[in-house]
């Protein structure tokens, strides 16, 4: 009892002091929540937003993310393009590794060359077969040297597309066109991006990496707007289970973290909770289920896919279970892309949800299965506390059609990695745009993006029309091109939509320069305290 | 000469024989344990929860994973859902009947398996003594050098993840602590002159481990068993919470408590109702043991 009373007394004095990590006097400290530790450092190399969260703090790219997410120049102080869209110079500002060794065009040549080399296997480098010969280097049918890609001195760089690309500045702040230091990845190879040899160009330096604890970073001086910097240090932790974060956010044993638990936004937005930390807004983000095609199961029948994606009762989870706090799915794109109207939703989207479990069980009968031979298979989720609800709605959802889900969860990097590895059957995923265009989602499905095809989809009529698109100058056209290409990959639910995700972040009040946007891309160089004061 | 020949088995017990007969161990054992309340009264208790979670399921009006879509997140006594239901809809009474069954289950099953392994390797260590002794302790000593979580984890990975998987891998670890508490009471046993005795009479080995030193290890068996029980359904919760045990919607108490943990301020019921039967249980067994020991034990007498 005495020692109890002893430790609330120690609690109530410094409530605070106790939990954070020790901060220098003068300095401003961030401890940031991330949703898990990251695979790798490695702009190259990482797929995820918790992990574009920490590398896009230590490296920038042509442009980067400001406050509101909109690209605004970065390493490119300034650029221009041709009257046809196809070719791109970027002019570099005066800017050097965080080892003293200036930041040249040859850098981000070096990194593009190797993101498409075949050996590398980057699982991102689809994203950016935009540029000219990339899908061709990078399936090795031509050398590195042929890459759309020019250093025409030390500070002036050029891209050759394959086609126009209006999205081109929002690609620049993506971690894939991120340059690499050269000489310094010559020096160690891949272990490069180790924090014991890590070289950035951002306005952070990676210091130490305790796995499963946290990452140590602190300002880079060299950095060319260093003075702008607030913030001195941050350390961010693997937040796995949002329940707890929320708990130490609440306690100020972190400042800000991404993720709140959909079922309790209600709950903290009420007055004698914590209001003010709550950021609710929309979002680029889908969540869907992957139905795996490459595994000979049942799978590979499209009435069984339907069956399953007709069955799932979305309004349940979105207005129940999340309080509204997200939007039921029926098309994949999400609303909000730029230019771009979606498809009509199928159209049992519409039926009540007796119909709808009439007819899927009826398809699931054409399929041959039933009663007698009932459909059996696997479904993986992440093991966040948000899918620790939903998957449950789901899987009894299709317990009512009939069919035996067994639920799986898994660690989001192990999610994502069994996904690549196809070795699942079906599998929650969740896609976040990396830049605001209608293409960046449906590139998915085509057979062309290859390792993050996750349900190894593969129609000829859709590949086509997002070639047509791709090729198409005229902006309306190229949306309607794209429009009728989700519509035939939506008819054939490779993957079935469950939900548009909001983006959810607790923030402590004391931050400053937190702005809520489409792309939840919040820098920490933007970000500050409360009596403190930057010259931005 | 003749006539004094008796068949042996019509000779008549003397009367005098029958008085002389006395009390065994276990009728002594039985009567102070029926005397102790405490014990006798939670014997009741888990003998009812045991019904209740076998026969329960089949009664209520819910199965663990129906989800009620019109009654999410309602208090006790709201409708026909006794106990209120959680955040899916899913009634909170099936559930606890569900997670009762699961949590008992594998408390019994992998403190068994425990018990089995733990003892014959005990009482064989502390009684052969010598390099087999120094052989089979160190063993136990590199697994418990294995952290466990990695343990289990490396064991998901080559097997696959499935329920019986868990009672293997909590049983595999637990039986450590039981062998070495039984090698040490087996090797200051075994100096005792009744084994002497027996080892004089020509017994051998095993028989004397299992007629002599076996029953009398009971004391302190029943006693550590009395705290397995409760550790491995806290195991059992600690590894269902990472991910590696019970998968949803499959549920067991340590589920039940830290799910409504993460509810608390919205619906404390989610975690009260689950956490009263948890300490109901534990203490059960508790009481049980300690009444068991006072039995058994003759010092205590």
């Amino acid at each position: 009892m005495g020692l109890l009373l002893a430790l609330a007394g120690c609690g109530g004095e410094h409530p605070k002091k106790a939990l954070r990590p020790p901060c220098p006097a003068g300095k401003v400290c961030m401890e940031l929540g991330n949703d898990g530790d990251p695979t790798s450092l490695s702009p190259l190399k990482i797929t995820g937003t918790l992990e574009d969260r920490i590398t896009s703090d230590v490296m920038m790219g042509l442009t980067q993310s400001a406050p509101n997410g909109d690209p605004i120049p970065g390493m490119a102080s300034s650029w221009e393009t041709s009257a046809d869209g196809l070719t791109w110079t970027f002019h570099l500002r005066n800017a050097v590794w965080s080892d003293g060794v200036p930041v040249t065009a040859d850098d981000f040549v070096y990194a593009l060359r190797r993101l498409m080399d075949p050996t590398e296997a980057s699982e991102y480098a689809s994203v950016l077969y935009v540029i000219k010969n990339a899908e061709a280097v990078n399936s090795g049918k031509l050398p590195a040297t042929a890459l759309g890609v020019r250093a025409i001195d030390d500070h002036t760089l050029e891209y050759t597309l394959e086609h126009p690309a209006p999205y081109l500045l929002e690609l620049a702040k993506h971690q894939t066109m991120f340059p690499i230091p050269k000489h310094v990845v010559e020096k160690w190879g891949d272990a490069w991006s180790q924090p014991a040899h890590f070289v950035g160009n951002g306005p952070f330096n990676i210091v130490s990496w305790k796995l499963g604890d946290h990452i140590h970073a602190v300002k880079n001086p060299l950095f060319y707007d260093a003075k702008s910097v607030c913030v001195d240090q941050i350390n961010y932790y693997p937040t796995y289970d949002s329940v707890a974060a929320e708990k130490r956010v609440r306690a100020g044993e972190l400042d800000a973290n991404g993720n709140i638990a959909t079922n309790r936004i209600a709950f903290l937005r009420q007055p004698d909770q914590m209001p003010a930390y709550v950021h609710v807004h929309t979002y680029l983000g889908t969540s869907y289920f992957a139905f795996n095609e490459r595994d000979p199961g049942p799978f590979r029948d499209r009435r069984v896919r339907i069956a399953l994606g007709m069955a799932i009762d979305r309004d349940f989870i979105t207005q129940v279970l999340s309080h509204g706090a997200t939007e039921s799915a029926f098309t994949f794109v999400p609303p909000g892309i730029a230019g771009y109207t979606p498809p009509a939703p199928p159209v049992w989207a519409a039926w009540p949800l007796a119909r709808r479990q009439a007819a899927a069980r009826a398809l699931l009968a054409q399929a041959g299965y039933g009663p007698d031979h009932p459909l059996k298979f696997e479904l993986t989720h992440p093991s966040s506390p948000t899918a620790l609800i939903q998957m449950p709605s789901v899987q009894a959802d299709w317990k009512a059609i009939g069919v035996q889900a067994s639920l799986k969860q898994e660690d989001i990097q192990i999610l994502f990695q069994d996904l690549r590895l196809r070795a699942f059957q079906v599998s929650w995923a969740g896609w976040i745009a990396d830049y605001d265009d209608a293409m960046n989602y449906l590139y998915l499905n085509q057979s062309s993006s290859g390792i993050q095809d996750y349900s190894d989809y593969h129609n000829p009529v859709y590949d086509h029309l997002l070639d047509l698109a791709n090729k198409e100058p005229d902006s309306k056209k190229r949306a309607e091109d794209m429009r009728q290409a989700e519509a035939v990959m939506l008819a054939d639910q490779p993957i079935t939509p469950l939900l548009f995700q909001v983006n959810t972040d607790l923030v402590n009040p004391r931050i400053t320069g937190w702005v809520d946007n489409i792309v939840d891309q919040h820098r920490t160089r933007w970000l500050c305290v409360k009596g403190v004061s930057v010259v931005h | 000469m003749t006539g004094a020949v008796l068949a042996p088995g019509s000779r008549k017990a003397p009367p005098l024989m029958e008085a002389a007969r006395g009390r065994s161990l276990w009728d002594d054992a039985r009567r102070r344990l029926v005397r102790n309340r405490f014990a006798v009264a939670s014997m009741f208790v888990l003998g009812f929860l045991v019904i209740a979670a076998i026969v329960g399921p089949y009664l209520a009006p819910y199965t663990y994973d129906h989800l009620d879509k019109t009654h999410v997140w309602v208090p006790p006594l709201t409708g026909d859902h006794l106990l209120g239901t959680d955040s899916l809809g899913r009634d909170l009474l099936a559930r606890l009947l569900a997670g009762l069954g699961v949590s008992l289950e594998i408390g019994v099953v992998a403190t068994v398996v425990s018990l089995v392994i733990g003892i014959s390797w005990g009482a064989a260590a502390g009684y052969f003594g010598g390099w087999l002794d120094e052989v089979m302790m160190r063993f136990v000593d590199i697994l418990y050098s294995l952290p466990f979580i990695f343990f289990v984890i490396l064991l998901m990975v080559t097997f696959g993840r499935n329920f019986i998987l868990m009672f293997v891998a909590i049983g595999f670890v637990q039986w450590l602590t039981m062998a070495r508490i039984v090698r040490g009471q087996t090797m200051s046993l075994k100096q005792r002159e009744f084994i002497e005795a027996a080892r004089a009479v020509g017994l051998s080995g095993g028989a004397i481990i299992g007629r002599h030193i076996v029953p009398n290890l009971l004391g302190p068996v029943v006693v550590y068993v009395t705290l397995t029980i409760p550790d491995v359904i806290l195991t059992e919760s600690v590894l269902s919470f990472l991910g590696m045990g019970v998968q949803e919607p499959l549920t067991s108490l340590g589920t039940l408590i830290s799910n409504g943990a993460t509810e608390m301020e919205l619906a404390p019921w989610l975690l009260i109702i689950p956490s009263i039967l948890m300490v109901v249980t534990l203490m059960a067994f508790n009481f049980i043991g300690d009444g068991l020991r006072d039995a058994i034990d003759p010092k205590e007498r």
